[in-house]
């Protein structure tokens, strides 16, 4: 566990345990087996990665629990060059666009800027993140 | 109702200065811009403090110093937009006759807080999986890129732009050498295509405004406008990347109530925390259609002596980015252009200005808050 930051020096922003402050309610998108948890709107079939929201937030009507795909499509992706929180560069993150589902941001298993629609599929977890590998045998039309 | 007007502006030098206290930042920049005023500090009716990083309590800190018994206060967080929230709140209040003259105080020191890059917040979906501001920024720039054929070299000519208008703002962090593009690009990578040089430095500061109604002075700049829109959904069924569609919102509110078109504005000061971010921004307020925001640096029309100069300050890149004492300083900006007293700065059409802050970091939405202002010389 790294100890450089917040160590004696607690700021205004909770940094969490993994960087020395105390631990907060974990806010990230649950994986369960072969399904990223959330809610999905009754009325309009929005998505949310996310439970505990009191509505659909995009048109009010009511929500229910879902199980969403772990493939999708990439939105966007980057390289990040600087260490952040547990993280030590380089590292890949995107956002993932899941099939029928929400955009959820995904740690890369192998680091790199795809192209955009680069199919995904989560394959598990690290450290609490969403982890995706691109799917070698699709290609995006 | 009345006409607003910006009767005074004063900051405080921006950069890294954790010896000073967070106090006299503040008293720094509310000095001059009472002054400026020419006021009396028992004029000031009411106080509203934009920070982020407080600490908290940090309007009655200042307040010690200031000696106004008892007049409403509050403060405002809308992260980096914070600075421009509190003015707008002043504004309004002005505007419904609420308030006769309010003092509008933005600041914050990142350099106590933070030994880099802002920590990303535990308690967000997506600051808890350490997506930092820089790499949110470098997906929004990696989608464009790829969506419009924007090239590195569009991208970095934004940096070596400010970098240069910085040189000339004595109260800027960064201002002893404007890089090259090739200088821009080969500085280390943050987040891909982020180089460091495309990165807004955080600094410490403050600026100070001071809001009243119509009073006769001619050094006073009217307030045509300002609208202040919250965060929405950020709705992965549409086009937009992530932040473009809360600055158009607040810029389709701010031309609206003033009565004006993107092509009236003579100068404009918009939130260039990263390179990309002045590109999409000028996209939302209409100076470029969608993907052709990224030609308009190389081109010179945003240079200081072009057509619609965008940042003769140095903007965030160089100026430095104490999140809440941002939007002041680009509103005390616009208030020296507008008056023709930015001396190396100062751009040759100067009669109509606009002021973008874009706050942004919550997961899932398209910003935490943007304010768009747009103010004339009398
Ligand atoms: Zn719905």
């Amino acid at each position: 566990m790294s100890t450089e930051l917040g160590v004696g020096r607690p700021t205004k922003r909770r940094p969490g345990a993994a960087v020395g402050g105390l631990p907060v309610a974990d806010p990230r998108p649950l994986l369960d087996g072969d399904a990223v948890l959330g809610v999905r709107c009754t009325a309009c079939r929005y998505p949310v990665a996310q439970d505990g929201v009191p509505w659909c937030p995009a048109c009010y009507g009511p929500v229910e629990p879902a199980r969403f795909a772990t493939t999708g499509a990439a939105w966007s992706s980057t390289v990040v060059a600087i260490p952040v929180g547990e993280r030590r560069p380089p590292f890949g993150l995107a956002y993932l666009d899941l099939d029928d589902g929400p955009r959820v941001l995904v740690h890369l298993a192998e680091p790199a800027v795809l192209p955009i629609g680069t199919r995904l599929r989560i394959t598990g977890t690290d450290l609490g993140d969403l982890v995706a590998a691109t799917i070698d045998d699709e290609v995006t039309p | 109702m009345n006409q607003p007007m910006l009767w005074g502006v004063g900051t405080s030098d921006y950069g890294l200065q954790p010896e000073r206290r967070v106090e006299s930042l503040a008293w720094t920049a509310v000095a001059e811009a009472v002054r400026d005023a020419g006021i009396t500090p028992g004029q000031i009716d009411a106080i509203v403090v934009g920070s982020v990083f407080g600490p908290p309590g940090v309007a009655t800190r200042v307040q010690r110093g200031l000696g106004l018994p008892g007049v409403p206060m509050w403060t405002v967080e809308n992260a980096c937009a914070s600075g421009t929230s509190a003015y707008h709140e002043a504004v309004e209040a002005v505007r419904l006759g609420r308030f006769g003259c309010v003092l509008v105080l933005g600041v914050d020191q990142m350099s106590t807080l933070f030994s880099g890059a802002i920590v990303p917040e535990a308690t967000d979906p997506e600051g808890a999986a350490s997506l930092p501001l820089p790499g949110l920024y470098a997906l929004q720039a990696q989608r464009y890129v790829q969506e419009f054929g924007v090239t590195p070299e569009q991208l970095a000519a934004v940096a070596v732009k400010n970098k240069r208008n910085g040189l000339d703002n004595p109260r800027a962090q960064l201002r002893k050498k404007a890089p090259t593009v090739e200088e821009v690009l080969a500085s280390r990578m943050i987040a891909d295509p982020l180089t460091f040089l495309q990165c807004c430095p955080t600094s410490d500061g403050a600026g100070a405004l001071i809001v009243g109604p119509e009073r006769g002075n001619p050094d006073d700049l009217r307030i045509e406008a300002s609208a202040m829109v919250s965060g929405a959904l950020w709705d992965h069924r549409t086009d937009d990347v992530w932040g473009y569609a809360s600055v158009v919102r607040a810029a389709e509110q701010a031309y609206a109530q003033a009565g004006r078109t993107p092509g009236e504005i003579d100068v404009l000061e918009v939130h260039d925390a990263f390179t990309i971010g002045e590109i999409l921004t000028l996209e939302a307020l209409g100076l470029a259609p969608r993907g052709k925001g990224a030609e308009l640096a190389p081109s010179g029309h945003t240079a200081r002596d072009g057509a619609q100069p965008v940042n003769p300050s140095g903007g965030l890149l160089s100026r430095g980015h104490p999140l809440g004492g941002t939007g002041t300083a680009q509103i005390a900006e616009i208030a020296w252009q507008l008056r023709g007293r930015a001396e190396a700065r100062q751009v040759a059409r100067h009669r109509v200005g606009l002021v973008e802050t874009m706050g942004g970091g919550a997961a899932g939405m398209d910003g935490n808050a943007c304010v768009v202002t747009i103010l004339s010389v009398l």
